[in-house]
């Protein structure tokens, strides 16, 4: 009993920061349809963002959070205006930025990789490697502060995306595109806005995860799918969708990796992308796909 | 009469795709409703897209108060004051009516402002007031194109055109939404409405134009065109008078 509650637990703590992993790919669907390849070697920049500090001059990595958030932000801004609003009206625009992100994936991996070398790197403040117990069971403290931040930063969106008027611009461009425009909606401008938002998520994540995952830039292939697979199984382009779909994943990975072996841990999330497309290809919140 | 907006000799057509407009001609006048009519493929719809901007304009011109709205997007003009309501109703289904109405007045930054006309409208279509917190795809259809409809009048604005707003809808509720349209009407809102149903949007209307092969053949009062028998004959399902 011990160990499935410590199980579900190690799980759990993990699931804040898939979380915010993942909702940044989502909102970036969900607003321009960009399937995002590249977004987890993005991630790997604010990881890299909150490392080198950390190993220079011992600077917090949490304290570098909001410069990855930032400087990806700036990068989302650049890219999005430079590659992706170009074909933006294109029907078949989804299928273009697979391709797309697919290789800027490859040119942001070359590129830490010419920079940094492929060896493993991690941040190791001191709670990284500590833990709170509760009788037999612990709680990492870097998984569970880590996933702490992520839920308020989740949070803030979806309050964010609620009731300012640039969160309904948002959500409006997310569901009806062309009525935003004609509402009055700057759409381009909207696009350009939750590209930045997204990369944003995604350099704050960065940040989190270089103290809880050990990390080389190829490591983003292994992420992909992991974060592929929680925003399928939550619905594309839901941010409620991620989050439910992030803890459900990272509970039943920690779960087959104590009771399987750590090895097949990671297919959980292979086998959940495969389920989830062939029985309920629209995730637990999200449309059902358009009969072509 | 003057001439609140008006189109000249517009081509116009979807992408690269050929011309669906070939020179079409349309005069507003301010106050009135204008119903449009044509057969399938007249281009009706594809005029009022490229007066709002969400088509380019190849040739001609379209002026809106002696300015040319030509090369503008959508947003520009909205805030001209020019709304459309399109075919497919254009809500936000997964927003509720309240947040639908707010996002009729994104334009307007003045919150408070925003909030008294959201109010005004809920008191003149109460069925709106009664669905606020619905999700407006739970809707039924009718309930729809009247939000989209009352949606546009937050903006206050001089020109609502309707595409097709009686699509899909049984006989009765669009009724109501005719009524609706009245209603924006008075409150001197001019009206450009497309209609499939013609001789029913031409009921309600001041002035008619007919469209075919995406030029204007005919434009003038609504019941001149409604007795005409050649357009009897050819847009409105036959004479009246023939057994």
């Amino acid at each position: 009993m011990t160990l499935l509650i410590q199980t579900l637990i190690l799980g759990i703590a993990l699931g804040g920061v898939y979380a915010l992993m993942g909702s940044g790919l989502s909102l970036i669907f969900g607003v321009m349809r960009i399937v995002n390849l590249a977004h987890p070697s993005l991630i790997m920049i604010g990881a890299y963002v909150a490392y080198w500090p950390f190993r220079l001059s011992n600077i917090e990595p949490m304290f570098m959070l909001p410069v990855a958030a930032i400087i990806l932000a700036c990068i989302g801004a650049i890219l999005y205006r430079f590659v992706f609003e170009r074909e933006a009206r294109s029907a078949k625009y989804s299928e273009m930025t697979v391709l797309l992100t697919f290789a800027l994936a490859m040119i942001v991996e070359g590129m830490l990789g010419t920079a940094f070398t492929n060896t493993q790197r991690i941040t190791s403040p001191d709670y990284a490697t500590e833990a709170f117990f509760l009788a037999d069971i612990f709680i990492p403290k870097g998984q569970l502060y880590a996933s702490i931040i992520s839920i308020i930063i989740i949070s803030a969106l979806a309050l964010f995306l609620k009731y300012s008027r640039l969160g309904y611009a948002i959500r409006a461009t997310t569901e009806n595109r062309e009525a935003a425009e004609l509402l009055g909606v700057n759409v381009n401008r909207v696009g350009l806005i939750s590209f930045a938002i997204g990369l944003a998520l995604a350099g704050a994540a960065g940040a989190l995860v270089s103290f809880i995952f050990s990390f080389f830039p190829s490591k983003h292939w292994e992420w992909i799918v992991i974060l592929m697979s929680l925003v399928v199984l939550g619905g594309m382009g839901s941010i409620l969708g991620t989050v439910i779909g992030a803890f459900l994943l990272s509970a039943v990975a920690a779960l087959v990796g104590t009771y399987f072996g750590a090895t097949w841990s990671t297919l959980t999330f292979f086998i959940a992308l495969f389920v989830v497309l062939l029985v309920r290809p629209q995730g637990l919140f999200g449309e059902k796909p358009e009969l072509a | 009469m003057s001439k609140l907006l008006e189109a000249t000799g517009v081509v116009a057509g979807y992408g690269d795709g050929p011309a669906i407009l070939n020179g079409a001609d349309l005069s507003v006048h301010p106050g009135k409703v204008h119903c449009i009519i044509g057969p399938n493929g007249a281009g009706k719809s594809t005029l009022l897209k490229a007066i709002v901007g969400m088509l380019k304009v190849r040739e001609g011109d379209v002026r809106y108060k002696g300015e040319s709205l030509k090369g503008l997007r959508p947003d520009q003009i909205l805030r001209k004051g020019i709304c459309f309501v399109p075919q497919e109703r254009a809500l936000f289904p997964k927003m509720t009516v309240r947040e639908n109405l707010r996002m009729g007045g994104y334009s307007i930054t003045d919150d408070s402002y925003l909030n008294n006309r959201i109010g005004e409208i809920e008191e003149q279509f109460p069925i709106l007031k009664e669905r606020h917190s619905q999700h407006a795809g739970t809707l039924s259809g009718g309930q729809q194109q009247i939000l989209s409809m009352a949606r546009t009048m937050i903006l206050k604005p001089e020109i609502v055109m309707l595409d097709e707003p009686s699509l899909g809808l049984a006989p009765k509720i669009v009724r109501e939404v005719f009524e609706v349209m009245q209603i924006m009407a008075k409150e001197g809102i001019t009206i450009i409405l497309v209609e499939q149903n013609a001789l029913m949007g031409l009921k309600y209307s001041d002035w008619g134009v007919v469209l075919d092969l995406g030029r204007s053949l005919f434009d003038g009062p609504a019941q001149e065109i409604l007795e005409d028998p050649r357009i009897q004959e050819l847009y409105l399902g036959g004479r009246k008078d023939k057994p």
